[in-house]
Order: structure tokens, then C-alpha cells, then sequence
């Protein structure tokens, strides 16, 4: 249950950080952003349940039918059912609100390469293996169409922590790393990048080139970070935040208002609520009745440790800027649902432990 | 590896890496987090604090300029301007389009100045000035139709006496890049008005107003969120010229009248009408140098420069046919003195103990110096005549045998002309607090040879001879003066030998009347003018009053005080005569020195005296009639 307390904690810690955000953009309904993330976090806490409450051994058994449902939403979001918002053809508006079915995605391909890797025994020879990295590949490629780079990078990560898990050979692991560096490589190398893509990558290995508007963003950024202090601006009161220095602030830089107002002493609570949650996974892992159990914690694991380190990495210049969303913390609803969904998805391992 | 390799085996240590991992990347996020938050938090608190501040500066009124009796020259005036606010302004075609047909204005140029560089990005933009009342009225009604636009007042030059004075005062225009270099450190910025020329340009330190600075804290769109400090602009302190706007008119009227009654006569020499394309008239007060009038002839119109001249009334003013008349000839033309430096020649000849007041030189019409004889201005012959005498009819001949016998002299005596003629402050600046002043020339032998080394194409002889001291004597060769300096060396005479630097302000007032700095006489030498000084002014005087004087036609009825002078007509090659006159007034106690030079226009008797006698009823109290050409006496 301390798992529970730990994302609630951060959720709510997100809530108000999307209040400071976003007051000053909308005078007309300050708490506009605030509100609608309360309902998400609302909604996610029933998400948790639902994911909790079927056994996950049901999940690995109609996996197959998991991973066709997600490969059908991915094909429909880029068709011209899904709409266009920002340049990424990511988003199905219904309403006011709009589902990014890729963050769902991430959770329902936990699902199915824990059951693979399971059905394998910890067994991954290379032809599995194969079959395996062709299995992720279809709803990777389905979301660079879209296209979204960072949550491709989040499916990388889900993978490799996986394999490291399911008994991948060591030498297969490495060629992996290899392919992956030469699949980097290569994308700047041709062209496969849109200049926008390649200019926010590189963003953080150029923090003087401030001509460029990544470049500016992330000084923005590292600006409201380090003008927090040791003990922050106070809440409410970062000057870099209420006057909107810092672009998607409510969203992938919410990060910064917690560094700017609450100082190093809020932001390193931040990172070790987050740590003490990873080590509750790594734990509910360790602890599983069965391998299923064991890759599904570790898939959640990697997900929102990759994703914590890209996105708190990035606000800090350390680590390229990509549009991945900070756990718990950002603004946003599919996400959210999906987040909570993943620690529902450890609940369930973890209470079926003995069973 | 025959055994498959089963999960169980080996996972507590596939576990244990995944966990290491997972611990060194929090460690990372852990030490950059304290590196920025505590490291370079001090660095980041100053950006940020410059970040979020944007200081607006205001451009503060400059002072006015007022003639000697406290009259304004130069004021400022505020015109009604139609000023957009980028952030503001929905600029899209249709209100682009509207905006432009209310002002009348082609929506390419309403484009173009809305964009211009040189304005902030924190203040409104003006498109548009001296808008009519209709157009004011018009946008406060329709506001909402033009976000971001207003009608605001703006306050710019103003030259109420028109033209008047336009080369003393010069005109003010945009800083530039150049200017902008030059005067770092004193808070100018792109886009800041600053005196280009004239009184405008020396004075600037005076002139020129503090500019107001308002510090606003502002967001990350530039947009307002409140004003932290603000200092409004305090206007510049008024000048206060030597200038006397009566004398100045008065000065321009009668140059003016001149040339073009010289255009209207006949040159006999070359059978056509004098050209007259340009003149100068200087007015000084030889008692402190102050100078009373400064009239350049074609002139000009500063207001045209108030908010950027336009291309073709620029390309006018360049036109070779308008005979640039944005040069101030006064200060930068440089003119062959002719007669008038036989001035010079006389104080040199009496300090140099070559001549006496009583020397006599028979005057047959011509003096052969070496193998080349030197001739009269129209053959005349004058007999046997005195220094005095000399002076008044203008004997070229009693002039170069003095200039010969400084040839023969040179070794007791050296080049005593030229040394004299620096002396009285000719070539060199006068030093005038104006810009754009030539230096004039007095050659001397070593200068000849300077300038045959440089350019041996241009000055094909390196040698002094007799001859150029022949020359030299009665202010033809190389020699060449500028108005100003010809005035004052005269001044200096007229005093009693003190040579001031030409001053053209007189102090730095407040707006209320308050002295700020007085801007002194001041005084560059004193020269020994004891030995033979009334001899001099004698002829000087003779030249006017007497009837066998030069100027004597030009001054027939004046009946003003008595004036003293000395006529000139220079010969430059290939063009008709520049005609030259110098006069003081009154002869005994002289107040005024007025020097007329005025560029192919014939005699000296016959063109500029007639301007300078205008000039000189005016100064007398006298109404002034109209400029009559005199008969044609050197």
C-alpha cells in the first residue's frame, strides 16, 4: 500500500505544482488546468483498481488480444480518426478532452512482453528473440507515424529492461546496445529528423547557442531550476514560473516549478518519493509468484524510471529535450490514467503473491 | 552453453544490475539537481532578476537655442502622431489596410515603419506625424476597430524664423552607427536624435536632455506587469547664441540681394553675366570675437531633416546645379583674399622695419621683378603714392615692390608675410565652436616644396621664386582664406591686435532664464600692431570715403558712422573673379567687422561692397535700402 501513498503523494504534489503553472495563463479560470488534472488523478485511481482487481494471469493469457486492441488504436490514431494538435497526429478528440491512446500503449505492451518472455521460461534464444523485438517494432513504427519520438524512446526502455530480466544472452543484450547507437547514428545522419526534432535533441550539448529556441527554452528552464535555491521561491512565488519563462511548464517542464519554488529541498523529496516508489516495484518484482509477475514489475519499472530520468534529465540540460511526461506530475490525462494503470498492474502482481 | 539458461539462475543478479543502474541514474539526477540549485544559484538568481526587467528609455526634449537678445531660434513643438503598439496591434491585411487608407498612407510604408528596427519593442511605434485633428477624433471613436493604435503627441524641432541662420545652426537627424561608437558610454542608443551639424552638433552635450528611464517588470511575451521605477526625461538647457537675429536677416538679405543683382550684371572681361553661384557673409564683434550673423549663400531648410529628411529633398540639396548648399562657405570655402590681404603685407612690411608709413613708391603702372613685369589691376597708374594712399586706391605696384624687397630681405627678415599673416590667424582653424572648418593656406617655400614632394603632377614647381613673393603680397598664388578667418584677422586689426576665437554662443541658460555656464571671450594671442597702425586705417578709411577709394562708389550717401575697408578681387584660373570686401565699423572704435566674399561676381568694389554698405546701414540704425552695384574698381 505504501506504493499507493507514494504516487498519490506525488500526484497530489503534481496537482497544485499544475495550479502554480497555469494560474497566471487563463485569468479568466485560474485553476482551469488544476482542476481537470484533480479529475484525471480521480479517474486514475479507478483505473488502478480496474487494473488491479483481474488477475494478471488472465491479462498474460489474452495477450494476444491485448496487443491487437493497441495495434488497432495506433492504426486508427494516425488515420483520419485521430486529430492533429502541435504537428503529432497522436491525439482522438472526444469533447473537451482528447486520448493519447500511445500512452496506454506503453501499458498494454508491458502486459504482452511479460507474458512472451514468461511463455518462454527466461529462455530467449535468438529466434525468440527476434520475434520479440518484431512484436514491439509494429506499435513502435505505428508511433513514429505519428510521430512521437519520446514515447518510442519509452518503449526502447521498456524493452531492454524487460530483456535484461527475461534472460536475454548477454552478447544478444550487446548487439542490441550496438544496434541501438547505430540506429541513433543513423537517424541524424539521413535526415530522419524533422529540423524542429534535431534542433531540440541537441539543444542541451549547445546551451550557448541561444539563437535557437530550444536552446533558449532549456536556459529558461535550468534558469528556474537553479534560481530555486536550497530552499526554493516559496510556492506560488517563482518569478521565472508566474511570468511564464519556462514553455510547457504545466506539462513536460513541470519539473521547474517545483525546482524554482520548492528549492532543492522540494525537488530532492521529489526524486526520492520517486526513488522509494521504483524501489517498491524492484521490490513487488523480486517478490512475484511467477516471471509474468516478475517482467510485468519490471516493465513498469523501466517505464517510469527512463522516463523520470529523460524528463527530469532534460529540464536540467542533461539529457536531450523529447516531449516524454514526468510521472504523476505532468499535466495530462491519458497519462495519468496510464500511470496510475501501471502501479495497478504492480498491486495486482504484488497481492497475488501467495496465490 | 548446452543447458537452456533459465531465469531463476541468474535472476537475483539480472535484478541486482537493473537495480544498480537504476541507483546511478538517480545519483546523477541527485548531483546535477545540487549543482544547479546550490553551485550556480547565485549566477541564475542575477539573470533571472535581468530576465524579467526591461528599462524603456524616453528621449527627453532638447533645449532651445536663442539669439544674443534671448529670442528663440530653434524651439521644439509637439506634433500629433499616430503610434502603434506591436504587441498590441492585430496585424493582419484587413486592419493593415484600414489603418493605412485612414492615414493616407501606401500599407507597404505603414509595413515598413511599423517594423522599423530603430524603435523599441516596449514602446509604440510612430507611423505617422503631424496628423490632422479629423484622424484623432476618428481613432478615439473607433478604438476597438485598431487595437494597439493611438494618437499620441511627440514633441520634434521646430524653426520658427524658417531658414534663417540654417549653417550656424545646423539640424539634427538619427544617431549613426559611427556616432553611436564614438559616444559610448554616454547612454545614446539606436534611434536617438543627435545634432548633426551646426550649433546643434558642438552644443549637443548642452542641448541634448536627460533622457527619462522607466524600468518595467515584464513576462516572457514582453508583455507589462508593472512599472518598478521611473525618471522622466528632463529637457536639454538652451543656448544662448552671439548671434543677433536682426544682423543675421539682415546679413542674408543683403548677400542674397547681391548675387543676384551681380547675375543680372555684364562681365566685361568674359562678356557674359557674373555666374554668382554662392557667397558668404561674416558679421563679428571685434571687441570679443562674438560673431553677430554667419550667412552662407545658397542655404538651406533644417526643418526639412525633423523626422529623417526625405531621398529627393536630400538628393536636391546634392544636386552639382543647387551649388551644395549644405556646405557652410563662411567656415569651409576657402577663397583667394586678393587686395584684402594687403593688410598683411603692410603690418608685415612696418614690423619688419621694410616700410615706413611715409614710404613712397612711384606707381608707373607696373613693376618688372626679375625678367617678368607685374602690372596694375586695369593698367592704372597712380603716380607717386604713400602707404596710406596706397591702401586706398589699391596700388598693386607699391604692394609688390614690397613683397620684392621681402624676397631680397629674406635673410634678415625670413618670410615675414606668411609669418605675419599666421599671426593675424590666417592659415589655420579658427578654432569656432562649428564643424566642418578648412584650415586656409599662407604657402611659404618650404610648403611649396611639401607639396611638390606629395604630388609632383599637381604642384609641378618645387622652387620659391621673386615673383611669388610678388604674389603673395597682394593675396594672389596659393594663398586662400576662409570668410571667418578673413573677418577676424581684420577684428584683430580692429581692435588693437587681439585675436579672439570666433564665438558663436554666448552661455547655457535654463529654460527659466537661469545661467547654467557662460561661455567666455577667448583669446588666442596678442599681436604688436604699435608700429604704423593708423597709417593703415587711414587708407582703410580712405578706400571708402575718399573719392579716389575703391569702395568709395559702393558708399556713395551712406551716411551712417564712418566705416573704414578694403576691397578685393581675386583672379582664379579658369573661373571669373571672386570679389571680396572687409569692413570695420565705426572707423575709430570699431564695434562691427563685416566681411562679404562672394564667388564670381567681379570687382570687390563693385559687388561685395554694395552688400557689406546694406549691412552696414542696417547696423547704423538706418532702414537699408536695396543692394546697387557699383562701378568697377579693384
Amino acid at each position: 500500500m505504501s506504493l499507493v501513498f507514494a504516487a498519490l503523494f506525488v500526484a497530489g504534489l503534481g496537482v497544485l505544482m499544475v495550479y502554480s503553472a497555469t494560474q497566471h495563463r487563463f485569468e479568466a479560470s485560474p485553476s482551469f488546468f488544476m482542476e481537470r488534472q484533480l479529475l484525471y488523478v480521480l479517474l486514475g485511481l479507478g483505473a488502478m483498481a480496474a487494473a488491479a482487481s483481474i488477475d494478471y494471469r488472465i491479462y498474460r493469457d489474452h495477450a494476444h488480444l491485448v496487443y491487437g486492441a493497441t495495434v488497432l488504436l495506433l492504426v486508427l490514431v494516425v488515420s483520419p480518426l485521430g486529430s492533429n494538435r502541435k504537428g503529432a497526429q497522436a491525439w482522438f478528440q472526444l469533447g473537451s478532452f482528447q486520448l493519447q491512446p500511445s500512452e496506454w500503449a506503453k501499458v498494454a505492451l508491458i502486459v504482452c512482453i511479460a507474458a512472451y518472455g514468461a511463455a518462454h521460461r527466461g529462455d530467449l534464444d535468438g529466434r525468440r528473440l527476434i520475434v520479440l523485438l518484431g512484436l514491439a517494432a509494429v506499435p513502435m513504427g505505428l508511433i513514429e507515424l505519428q510521430p512521437d519520438l519520446g514515447t518510442d524512446l519509452v518503449f526502447g526502455a521498456i524493452l531492454l529492461g524487460t530483456l535484461l530480466v527475461a534472460g536475454a544472452r548477454p552478447r544478444h543484450m550487446a548487439a542490441l546496445g550496438l544496434l541501438a547507437v547505430l540506429a541513433v547514428v543513423a537517424v541524424f545522419h539521413f535526415g530522419l529528423l524533422k529540423d524542429y526534432q534535431r534542433d531540440r535533441l541537441t539543444a542541451f550539448l549547445d546551451p550557448k547557442g541561444d539563437t535557437q529556441r530550444s536552446a533558449y527554452n532549456l536556459n529558461q528552464s535550468k534558469l528556474a531550476i537553479s534560481h530555486g535555491g536550497v530552499t526554493g521561491q516559496g510556492l506560488f512565488k517563482g518569478t521565472q514560473t508566474n511570468l511564464s519563462y519556462v514553455p510547457e511548464q504545466h506539462t513536460d517542464f513541470i519539473f521547474t516549478v517545483v525546482g524554482e519554488e520548492l528549492g532543492l529541498v522540494g525537488s530532492g523529496t521529489l526524486l526520492a518519493l520517486f526513488a522509494f516508489l521504483v524501489w517498491r516495484i524492484w521490490r513487488a518484482a523480486a517478490l512475484a509468484k511467477d516471471l509474468t509477475g516478475t517482467l510485468i514489475c519490471i516493465g513498469v519499472l523501466a517505464m517510469f524510471v527512463f522516463q523520470i530520468f529523460e524528463n527530469v534529465g532534460m529540464t536540467m540540460g542533461i539529457m536531450p529535450i523529447t516531449g516524454i511526461p514526468l510521472p504523476f506530475m505532468s499535466y495530462g490525462g491519458s497519462a495519468t490514467l496510464a500511470e496510475f494503470a501501471a502501479i495497478g498492474l504492480v498491486l495486482n502482481v504484488h497481492m497475488r503473491r501467495f496465490s | 552453453m548446452t543447458a537452456p539458461v533459465r531465469a531463476g539462475d541468474n535472476a537475483r543478479l539480472r535484478m541486482g544490475v537493473l537495480g544498480m543502474v537504476v541507483l546511478s541514474l538517480f545519483a546523477a539526477l541527485y548531483a546535477r539537481l545540487w549543482f544547479l540549485q546550490v553551485v550556480a544559484n547565485p549566477e541564475s538568481t542575477r539573470a533571472v532578476i535581468i530576465n524579467q526587467v526591461r528599462v524603456v528609455p524616453e528621449e527627453a526634449p532638447r533645449g532651445r537655442i536663442l539669439d544674443r537678445q534671448g529670442r528663440i531660434v530653434v524651439d521644439n513643438r509637439v506634433s500629433e502622431a499616430v503610434t502603434i503598439n506591436r504587441v498590441k496591434f492585430k496585424n493582419d491585411v484587413d486592419t493593415v489596410t484600414r489603418l493605412a487608407a485612414l492615414l493616407q498612407l501606401p500599407p507597404a510604408v505603414l509595413v515598413n515603419r511599423m517594423n522599423d528596427q530603430r524603435f523599441s519593442p516596449y514602446k509604440p511605434v510612430p507611423v505617422a506625424e503631424d496628423v490632422p485633428e479629423s484622424v484623432v477624433v476618428y481613432l478615439a471613436e473607433h478604438r476597438d476597430e485598431f487595437p494597439g493604435v493611438e494618437a499620441q503627441q511627440l514633441t520634434e524641432r521646430a524653426y520658427p524664423n524658417g531658414n534663417l541662420a540654417a549653417h550656424l545652426l545646423g539640424y539634427v537627424g538619427e544617431i549613426n552607427d559611427k556616432e553611436l561608437k564614438g559616444r559610448k558610454g554616454e547612454g545614446y542608443r539606436l534611434g536617438d536624435e543627435i545634432g548633426k551639424a551646426g550649433v546643434e552638433k558642438s552644443y549637443e552635450e548642452f542641448l541634448r536632455g536627460a533622457p527619462g528611464l522607466t524600468k518595467l517588470e515584464v513576462d516572457s511575451r514582453g508583455k507589462v506587469l508593472q512599472t518598478l521605477d521611473s525618471q522622466p526625461p528632463e529637457q536639454g538647457k538652451d543656448v544662448q547664441l552671439t548671434m543677433d537675429l536682426d544682423v543675421q536677416r539682415l546679413t542674408e538679405e543683403s548677400l542674397a540681394q547681391g548675387i543676384e543683382a551681380a547675375r543680372h550684371a555684364t562681365d566685361k572681361e568674359a562678356k557674359k553675366n557674373f555666374l554668382a553661384p554662392a557667397g558668404a557673409a561674416v558679421v563679428i564683434d571685434p571687441r570679443d570675437g562674438s560673431v553677430l550673423a554667419m550667412a552662407s549663400f545658397p542655404t538651406f531648410t533644417p526643418g526639412d531633416f525633423v523626422n529623417g529628411i526625405k531621398p529627393d529633398v536630400f538628393a536636391a540639396l546634392n544636386e552639382p546645379a543647387s551649388h551644395y548648399p549644405l556646405n557652410n562657405r563662411a567656415l569651409s570655402g576657402q577663397y583667394a583674399p586678393g587686395s584684402t590681404f594687403k593688410l598683411i603685407t603692410a603690418l608685415a612690411g612696418l614690423k619688419d622695419g621694410l616700410l615706413q608709413p611715409t614710404t613712397t613708391v612711384d606707381d608707373h603702372g607696373s613693376l618688372k621683378v626679375g625678367n617678368r613685369l607685374f602690372r596694375n589691376a586695369g593698367n592704372r597708374s597712380y603716380g607717386r603714392v604713400n602707404l596710406p594712399q596706397a591702401i586706398t586706391v589699391s596700388s598693386d605696384v607699391y604692394f609688390y615692390q614690397l613683397g620684392a624687397n621681402f624676397w631680397y630681405r629674406r635673410g634678415q627678415v625670413g618670410d615675414g608675410i606668411q609669418n605675419t599673416a599666421r599671426e593675424m590667424g590666417l592659415g589655420q582653424p579658427t578654432g569656432v565652436a562649428l564643424d566642418a572648418e578648412a584650415r586656409g593656406r599662407v604657402p611659404d617655400p618650404d610648403t611649396r616644396k611639401r607639396l611638390h614632394d606629395r604630388s609632383p603632377k599637381a604642384f609641378p614647381e618645387g622652387k620659391w621664386f621673386a615673383g611669388d613673393n610678388v604674389n603673395l603680397a597682394i593675396g594672389q598664388g596659393e594663398t586662400v582664406v576662409t570668410p571667418m578667418q578673413l573677418a577676424n584677422a581684420y577684428a584683430t586689426f580692429a581692435n588693437g591686435g587681439t585675436l579672439y576665437t570666433p564665438r558663436v554662443a554666448a552661455r547655457v541658460v535654463e529654460q527659466d532664464g537661469r545661467p547654467v555656464k557662460d561661455l567666455g571671450a577667448d583669446v588666442v594671442r596678442k599681436v604688436d600692431l604699435s608700429a604704423g597702425r593708423g597709417a593703415i586705417l587711414a587708407g582703410l578709411r580712405g578706400a571708402v570715403a575718399d573719392p579716389k577709394g575703391t569702395a568709395h562708389g559702393a558708399f556713395l550717401g551712406f551716411n551712417g558712422f564712418p566705416v573704414a575697408g578694403k576691397t578685393g578681387t581675386a583672379q582664379v584660373s579658369g573661373k571669373q573673379d571672386t570679389a571680396l570686401f572687409v569692413a570695420m565699423a565705426p572707423a575709430d572704435d570699431p564695434q562691427f567687422v563685416v566681411a562679404v566674399v562672394m564667388e564670381e561676381a567681379g570687382f570687390g568694389g563693385s559687388s561685395a561692397a554694395p552688400v557689406a554698405r546694406r549691412i552696414l546701414e542696417g547696423l547704423a540704425g538706418k532702414p537699408p535700402g536695396p543692394v546697387q552695384l557699383a562701378g568697377g574698381v579693384d
